[in-house]
């Protein structure tokens, strides 16, 4: 007995809540029909919906059981469902600048070591992928990155560390992220960005919303310092690519 | 007008209602555990039921008032002190300048809620001032209230000394606790004697109990249904690929020890979860202390709708009272 009914499946959670479940992997394609959905619900909101969640294979919608109840929203979702594969309007490409140099990369001889490769091809994979945000969460405006060249898959560390720095451009399994501010973590970490991706001062906290595309940018020490400068100085906007 | 903070207590933080509408972005709901009891507790000294309060856990904060205020206690049972007076719970209390609240050791429950007349005024982030550490949002400079702080108070009216809610308006702490459940999200995956068991056996609160979840152990462990590990999900069954976390949702690491998220929840992870407590005993799951014997109680939709509509009338019986 797997699972009993066909995806995209809806999972009963609570009074208050219901998820949509499109299949059983960490894949793009899923994601997509994730972000779809959810375009689709933002467009078209039932009565009494209160937010929704996208993650890597799943959306989550929180309603209000006062006004609404699960079994109206979902007929009002499944409605939603017909060609979702490849409807989701694509996200932003964002230029991410990233320092893979010295102390900001840390693991980047162990990863080139556990991989077979060299700091330098660990370096060229990384910033020729281009990845897509499946999910923010963890952290405040954490991205869990998708798109890793499968030649860098790696368990987690080990031994997570208790501190992992702001900004640390980071890879473990098939993903890749970046911490948006100080915390424990047991990614590898191969570099750095100079930039802010959440600021609770700014009407919309974090730089980037599911969906959204990040290629990383490599830059040398002395560009790193120029830019952490300029972001501190309140005048650094990160580039986004013309699609 | 200031409050001083002689002693923080255990952890107290500023709570209000919570900002919903962020978990998108990994920022939780939060706000008070005990939602009622936190708007019971701003609607008896005037305030808008979101105001912003103390939530203090098992152990209250020493505080020095700098002016006049009027304020109110809700929730566990921690006697009140004013300059070490005994004052009465779920009422509205003055206090004048230079007096000192204090309490003394906790009676059952586990969180209270102190309202002052004027809210805490500290400066909203994302629409809330609730503190929530993980992400340094809220609260003082993000983190729980400290020795040495000194907590703005908006300006207030403030309500009539000496208005009560009558007991039958209080939400009992402390009595043996049945936690109502709807089964649901992989229920499917664990065995029907599983199932069973896990709403027949007796759990205990654990010490792990905080914002983002309560454990919960002493039940037997849940046998799984055979299948095969979807890839990324690793070799133990209790793991999925990533999913979505909702509030009130029951995870179970390792099949052992279920654990009930709460107001600081993340909003997804690689655990399994075999159901939700129903939104409406959620402000109980607050109140547990550890080693207190729960109940997980199966009912269906129509009975957690009703359960809901029951915890509406209550708040509204509770304005009626208070005359707002």
């Amino acid at each position: 007995m797997a699972s009993p009914v066909p995806y995209p499946r809806f999972l009963p959670c609570g009074d208050a809540a219901l998820i949509v479940e499109f299949g059983n992997a960490v894949d793009k394609a899923l994601n997509d029909k994730v972000l779809a959905l959810d375009q689709r619900l933002a467009a078209a909101p039932p009565d009494g919906m209160v937010e929704t969640v996208p993650t890597f294979r799943s959306l989550m919608v929180h309603l209000d059981p006062l006004v609404t109840d699960p079994a109206t929203v979902e007929a009002h979702i499944a409605g939603l469902l017909g060609d979702l594969a490849g409807s989701a309007a694509p996200g932003p490409i964002w230029r991410v600048p990233v320092c893979y140099e010295g102390d900001l990369a840390p693991d980047l001889e162990d990863v080139a070591r556990a991989t077979g490769t060299s700091a330098t091809e660990v370096v060229a994979l990384h910033s020729g992928a281009l990845f897509q945000i499946y999910m923010l969460g963890f952290l405040p405006g954490f991205p869990y990155l998708g798109g890793l060249p499968d030649t860098l898959y790696l368990p987690r560390r080990t031994n997570p560390r208790t501190r992992v720095p702001a900004g640390s451009v980071a890879i473990a399994q098939s993903l890749s992220a970046i911490y948006p501010v100080v915390s424990p973590g047991g990614w590898h970490l191969i570099g750095n960005t100079p930039i802010r991706l959440f600021d609770s001062g700014r009407d919309d906290p974090a730089l980037f919303a599911s969906g959204d595309r990040i290629r990383f940018v490599p830059v040398e020490a002395a560009e790193f310092a120029r830019i952490a400068d300029a972001v501190a100085g309140g005048d650094f906007v990160v580039e986004k690519e013309t699609v | 007008m200031p409050v001083k903070v002689i002693k923080p207590g255990l952890l107290t933080t500023i709570q209000d209602l919570g900002r919903p509408g962020y978990f998108h972005l990994g920022i939780p709901i939060g706000g008070a555990m005990d939602r009622v009891s936190l708007r019971t507790a701003n609607l008896l000294v005037g305030n808008d039921e979101g105001a912003a309060g103390l939530e203090a856990v098992f152990l209250g904060p020493e505080l020095e008032f700098t002016e006049d205020a009027t304020i109110a206690v809700t929730g566990a049972d921690l006697p009140i002190l004013i300059d070490d007076v005994e004052q009465p719970g779920w009422t509205a209390l003055k206090i004048k300048a230079g007096q000192r609240l204090g309490f003394g050791y906790l009676k059952s429950g586990a969180r209270a809620y102190i309202a002052i007349s004027g809210g805490v005024d500290t400066p909203p982030m994302l629409g809330s001032r609730s503190t929530y550490a993980i992400g340094a949002l809220g609260g003082v400079d993000g983190r729980a209230i400290a020795a040495g702080d000194s907590l703005p108070i908006g300006a207030g009216a403030g309500g009539t000394e000496g208005a009560t809610v009558a007991p039958d308006l209080r939400r009992a702490t402390g009595s043996p606790v049945e936690l109502r459940v709807l089964p649901g999200l992989y229920w499917h995956r664990i065995t029907e004697t599983a199932q069973r068991g896990f709403f027949d056996d007796e759990w205990k609160v654990a010490p792990e109990a905080d914002r983002m979840g309560y454990r919960f152990r002493g039940g037997k462990a849940l046998e799984f249904v055979e299948r095969e590990q979807p890839f990324g999900a690793g070799s133990d069954p209790s793991n999925i690929v990533d999913g979505c976390y909702p509030y009130g949702s029951i995870q179970v690491p390792g099949g052992t020890e279920p654990i009930v998220l709460h107001r600081d929840a993340v909003s997804g992870g690689g655990y399994f979860m075999i159901g939700t407590v129903i939104s409406a005993d959620m402000d109980l799951i607050g109140q547990l202390q550890p080693h207190m014997p729960v109940r997980f109680v199966e009912v269906d939709m129509e009975t957690a709708l009703k359960a809901r509509a029951d915890r509406a009338a209550l708040m509204n019986r509770i304005r009626g009272a208070l005359d707002r």
